[in-house]
């Protein structure tokens, strides 16, 4: 597995010089899998540069295919759906993979994106690819392009969202199976990730976790179901992750600000021996 | 009154450094009349910003008011609104004006703060928000500033405003597509027209664009869409957007004083929005127009008439 960031960014994009860094577009990372294939995760303002840079290859003559996870349906999770330019073009394949317990009632929630006071598309009807739209429901296990995916529903404020597990059939060097987990707003209770929760995130090769706060920041905004880095690092040390990817930076934090984010992750982690990787747009993480 | 641009961006937010000069907000512009409440136009991501920034006056003890003009309901102009910090403080009181829709304009910007989208429903938002429904041609006062408006030519329909305050004139013309080659109505349009337009749409579209060039006549500050180069605008005139040669010849035909390029589109870098304001710059010098142009950023600061 092979990923990329084209967007890290919490809540809402954050464009300015302060945050060319890390980047300002919302949630969306890509897999390229030893397969061959293309597994997206959320659907943020990232996945329009995404859409942009695959027209070049097979998606721009309607050939492409690929899996599209999705956590959950808050805004920052989906507003790229609109922009992403290999939906318009026939012959092209996609299959989604979302929280919920009916595909008709998860593709509505989609749909009510593009309904016509907000958008001229009017419904997703008028995308010209194949789009597939499959309801996942927590504990749920499924397959994609060689990767084993096992979605665990989480608290997220009022809400809940999808962490996946995704592991690879393929066996990498050393004749072990890799396996990414995908955790992006994550809201614990005071007490922190019960074992269900350590359990999902279980030695994993790389953890990307939400780190969308400061524990300042958070003590006064608990109720809007994110993690601190502190909680995100505790979780990671818990599950014996490898590396540690921090991830959906909050919408005000400049690049200095994540800068100090990550140096405290990398104090905190260091008598573990886990690796902080800070999620920037445009870095890849070979897995 | 002073004219301050927060997001000047079509379509899309789009960060990074492509775009740190002109920015990379969607539509949001402030009027601040020399006294009185400030009047916001359109709601895209800029105004997040400018939230924060009237939470340094009044707004943050839950004592200001203020007045945001929809230009229509599209993502790029209201997307910014959960996130206005005013919204969230008792006392507040937040007027929003939009044009009528099929259903109650409460219900139309409600659906953007409920589950499953957004965690904060519009009702618990603890600022007095009240919802005015308009038609185009609807005219009226806030506080010293006189309100008109005009219908727009863009998809399910949009409406340009200007406001008369502090003996000047400003204009927000987005969005909309010239008034020659479409008319834009409630269908989805996924390929660009083929054959002519009717007479009575040839006709309606006339209409649309005198009701424009009478909107902004001799206004101080016209803000207008141009997101399309005229090659861009060649592919996707079904798209709903003007070239800044569209917006020239109203600021002609309506003599305004200054035209300002505005809603660029998301993939335009600042080198290319220098370029096409230099290449329009030269154009309105080599015609002997009367009025200047320039081009929106985030930041921009315009003061007209009595300041």
């Amino acid at each position: 597995m092979r990923l990329k960031f084209w967007g890290v960014r919490g809540s809402i994009p954050a464009p300015g010089p302060e945050t060319n860094r890390y980047g300002g577009n919302t949630s969306c990372v890509s897999i390229a899998t030893a397969s061959g294939g293309l597994v997206i995760i959320d659907m943020g303002t990232g996945l329009m540069h995404l859409g942009n840079s695959l027209l070049g290859g097979p998606f721009g003559k309607g050939q492409g295919k690929a899996a599209i996870l999705l956590s959950h349906t808050h805004w920052d999770h989906i507003q790229g759906l609109g922009f992403f330019a290999p939906v318009f073009i026939p012959g092209n394949q996609f299959t989604l993979w979302g929280p919920g317990g009916s595909d008709g009632v998860l593709e509505s929630i989609l749909e009510g994106q593009m309904d016509p006071n907000f958008s001229p598309l009017q419904t997703l009807k008028n995308f010209s690819a194949n789009f597939e739209v499959r309801a996942v429901k927590c504990g749920a296990t499924f397959e994609t392009d060689g990767l084993q995916i096992v979605a665990r529903e989480h608290a997220h404020g009022g809400t809940t969202a999808l962490a996946f597990r995704i592991t690879e059939e393929e066996r990498g060097a050393e004749g072990r199976k890799k396996v990414f987990v995908y955790a992006s707003d994550v809201g614990y209770p005071e007490t922190g990730p019960d074992a269900e929760a350590i359990a999902h995130y279980a030695d994993a090769d790389v953890l990307l976790h939400d780190t969308t706060y400061k524990p300042e920041d958070q003590a006064t905004r608990r109720n809007r179901g994110f993690s601190s880095y502190e909680e995100a690092v505790a979780a990671g040390i818990a599950a014996r992750a490898k590396r540690l990817v921090t991830f959906h930076y909050d919408q005000d934090y400049s690049d200095d600000d994540v800068d100090a984010i990550i140096a405290r992750c990398r104090e905190l982690a260091a008598p573990s021996g886990m690796e902080i990787v800070p999620a920037a747009e445009g870095e890849e993480i070979d897995i | 009154m002073k004219v301050r641009f927060w997001g000047v961006r079509g379509s899309i937010p789009v960060p990074g450094r492509t775009t740190n000069r002109y920015g990379g907000n969607t539509s949001c512009v402030e009027v601040r009349p020399r006294n009185g409440s400030p009047i916001v136009i359109d709601a895209g991501t800029g105004i997040r910003r400018l939230g924060k920034s009237l939470m340094e006056e009044r707004f943050r003890d839950g004592k200001g008011e203020v007045s945001i003009l929809i230009s229509h309901t599209h993502w790029d102009h209201v997307q910014g609104l959960p996130f206005f910090s005013p919204m969230y403080r008792a006392g507040n009181e937040i007027n929003i004006f939009a044009r009528q829709r099929d259903m109650h304009l409460e219900a139309v910007f409600s659906a953007q703060h409920d589950a499953p989208y957004f965690p904060v429903p519009l009702s618990a938002m603890q600022a007095t928000t009240s919802f005015h429904e308009i038609v185009e041609g609807a005219e009226f006062q806030i506080g010293d500033a006189w309100v008109s408006s005009a219908r727009l030519n863009h998809p399910w329909i949009a409406i340009a405003y200007r406001i008369d305050v502090d003996r000047a004139s400003v204009i927000y013309c987005a969005d909309t597509a010239p008034f020659s080659d479409m008319l834009f109505g409630r269908e989805f349009v996924v390929a660009p027209p083929s054959g002519t337009l009717s007479p009575s749409m040839r006709e309606e579209l006339h209409a649309m664009r005198a009701g424009v060039v009478a909107l902004a006549k001799d206004a101080d500050l016209l803000i207008y869409d141009t997101q399309f180069t005229p090659e861009e605008y060649k592919i996707r005139p079904h798209w709903g957007h003007s070239r800044p040669d569209d917006a020239i010849e109203i600021a002609r035909d309506a003599k305004v004083k200054q035209l300002c390029l505005f809603h660029h589109a998301p993939m335009r870098s600042d080198d290319d929005n220098d370029k096409i304001l230099a290449h329009y710059q030269n154009v309105v010098h080599q015609a002997n127009d009367r009025f200047t142009i320039t081009s929106a950023y985030e930041g921009l600061e315009i003061a007209l008439g009595d300041g």
